[in-house]
């Protein structure tokens, strides 16, 4: 546990330095500022502007640094060959994939708070009353973008940054539709088709469902209870895809 | 040195280029009244995380596009499949359904206006504005003699959702009461006024505006009578909004 939270640590330490995390970063913060001047044109809707355009940019821009950054952090490792230096001392490769993944997920999480704190903060001064769901809907994203991170190490262990930032996207894309492959399972008339769906609707993380962006501008309270077990699901999801990326990068010849 | 002056000159005959483009295209390009509306099915199918997100920019979209047509051509022709756009990705998007009401009465169309608030009372049924507005639109838009009746029914329902204002059940009697029906309309817009839209208050003061006689006595006797029908804040603004100009 040592030696991951070690490389965890360093992890953080290179990943937060990042220019293009700042710059990525300073691009959300002002598209969120941005979201003041289409709040002003709203008719009376600041608030609900505010939250809803708001939650997207952290979304997106938080999916732009998770699946970038996440990408890259095997990859540089073994094209710098520092990854030959790290494992002749006493570090197997499973507790490097975790060590990267906590390290990446501190980074996100000083990330997407200091996006969560802008965001309450503005939507605040807009809205005139504090939002106590804003921070709860940016830790689920937050949720949502560790699951992402960790489904981008595995691509990265068997494919190049790009392919495996370009997959990433793809299942996080994939897993707001979960449901919609759930419905093709019902349609599916040969029996190849409906396992296909099956397969496909077990595989893709349902992201969706841990969702709360409507709640927050005002469409009904959520679930609690749903969101609880599937946030459990998404976390049991994280460390199934950790495993997996743990087992076929302790196979992998460099 | 010439090298640079001449990318220099290059570089502002672009901008100017660009420019004179923008300017010109600006005041030349007018807003098509037909544009195309996606299926709300495609949305809520496509993206349902972000659903209320695209009835956002949609609702900012039909702003736009209500404001160009009513100064220019009055011609709407979307509007309603935007407004239903909106409200079906976010069903609990209030602002959507009471400024739809008004501007579908702007595109001719008091059905859909009518349908709209009625789908808006089926999803929000603990906003007593919903049936205040439908009695309010069945009053002032519908036409045969059991409009008031009909009015007084929906008044009656805002009167019993919790919250509501204490001057809304004396709406569904003052219907029902013999009196003008110039009257009537003035209690009815400045019902609509209380509601405390943006929108509606704009369009309350200039209904009421129209009624209330020109004379500085006259329109102050009848602006008493609303006294009782708002609370005394919103009834000391809606008479700087319609005592305005006035000495």
């Amino acid at each position: 546990m040592r030696r991951v939270l070690a490389i965890a640590g360093n992890t953080f330490r290179e990943t937060i330095r990042d220019r293009v995390l700042a710059v990525i970063v300073l691009f959300a913060l002002s598209m969120i500022v941005a979201s003041l001047w289409l709040a002003s044109i709203s008719l009376g809707q600041q608030g609900r502007m505010m939250k809803d355009f708001g939650l997207v940019a952290v979304s997106l821009f938080g999916l732009i640094v998770a699946v970038f950054v996440a990408a890259s952090l095997v990859h540089k490792e073994v094209e710098k060959r520092t990854v030959f230096v790290l494992f002749s001392k006493p570090v197997g490769r499973t507790q490097f994939i975790w060590g990267k993944f906590l390290g990446l997920a501190a980074t996100m999480l000083a990330v997407m708070a200091g996006m969560g704190l802008f965001l309450f903060v503005v939507d605040w001064f807009v809205a005139g009353h504090p939002s106590g769901w804003l921070p709860v809907a940016v830790g689920l994203i937050y949720l949502q973008l560790l699951t992402i991170m960790a489904v981008t190490i595995l691509f990265s262990t068997v494919a190049s940054a790009i392919l495996a930032s370009v997959l990433g996207i793809c299942v996080f894309v994939a897993g707001q539709l979960s449901h919609n492959v759930l419905s093709l399972t019902g349609l599916g008339h040969g029996a190849v088709l409906r396992g296909l769906s099956w397969v496909v609707f077990v595989l893709v993380p349902n992201l969706s469902a841990v969702d709360i962006k409507a709640s927050v501008v005002g469409e009904g309270a959520p679930d609690w209870s749903q969101v609880g077990l599937w946030g459990g699901y998404l976390a049991a999801y994280i460390v199934a895809v950790l495993v997996l990326a743990s087992v076929i990068f302790r196979r992998k010849e460099f | 040195m010439r090298r640079r002056a001449s990318v220099v000159l290059l570089l502002l005959l672009c901008a100017a280029v660009i420019v004179a483009f923008q300017v010109t295209r600006s005041a030349k390009a007018g807003s098509p009244a037909r544009v195309f509306v996606p299926a709300p099915k495609f949305f809520l199918d496509l993206s349902p995380s972000y659903r209320t997100s695209v009835a956002d920019v949609y609702w900012l979209y039909a702003i736009q596009y209500y404001g160009q047509h009513v100064r220019g051509d009055q011609r709407f022709d979307s509007l309603p499949a935007m407004l239903d756009l909106i409200t079906q990705l976010s069903p609990g998007f209030k602002q959507a359904y009471l400024f739809g009401a008004f501007a579908l009465i702007d595109a001719r169309r008091p059905d859909l206006s009518y349908a709209l608030l009625e789908r808006g009372f089926h999803n929000n049924p603990q906003d007593w504005r919903f049936p205040a507005y439908l009695g309010f639109f069945a009053y002032t838009y519908a036409r045969g003699n059991h409009k008031d009746l009909v009015a007084a029914q929906w008044y009656a329902k805002a009167a019993a959702v919790p919250g509501r204002p204490a001057y809304v059940p004396r709406l569904a009697a003052t219907l029902i009461a013999k009196g003008g029906q110039r009257a009537k309309a003035m209690i009815l817009w400045a019902q609509i006024y209380a509601t405390g839209d943006t929108y509606s208050e704009q369009k309350a003061v200039s209904a009421l505006d129209q009624l209330l006689p020109a004379g500085k006595q006259a329109r102050m006797q009848a602006v008493a009578s609303l006294q009782g029908t708002m609370s005394p804040a919103q009834f000391n603004d809606l008479i700087a909004a319609l005592f305005q100009g006035y000495r």
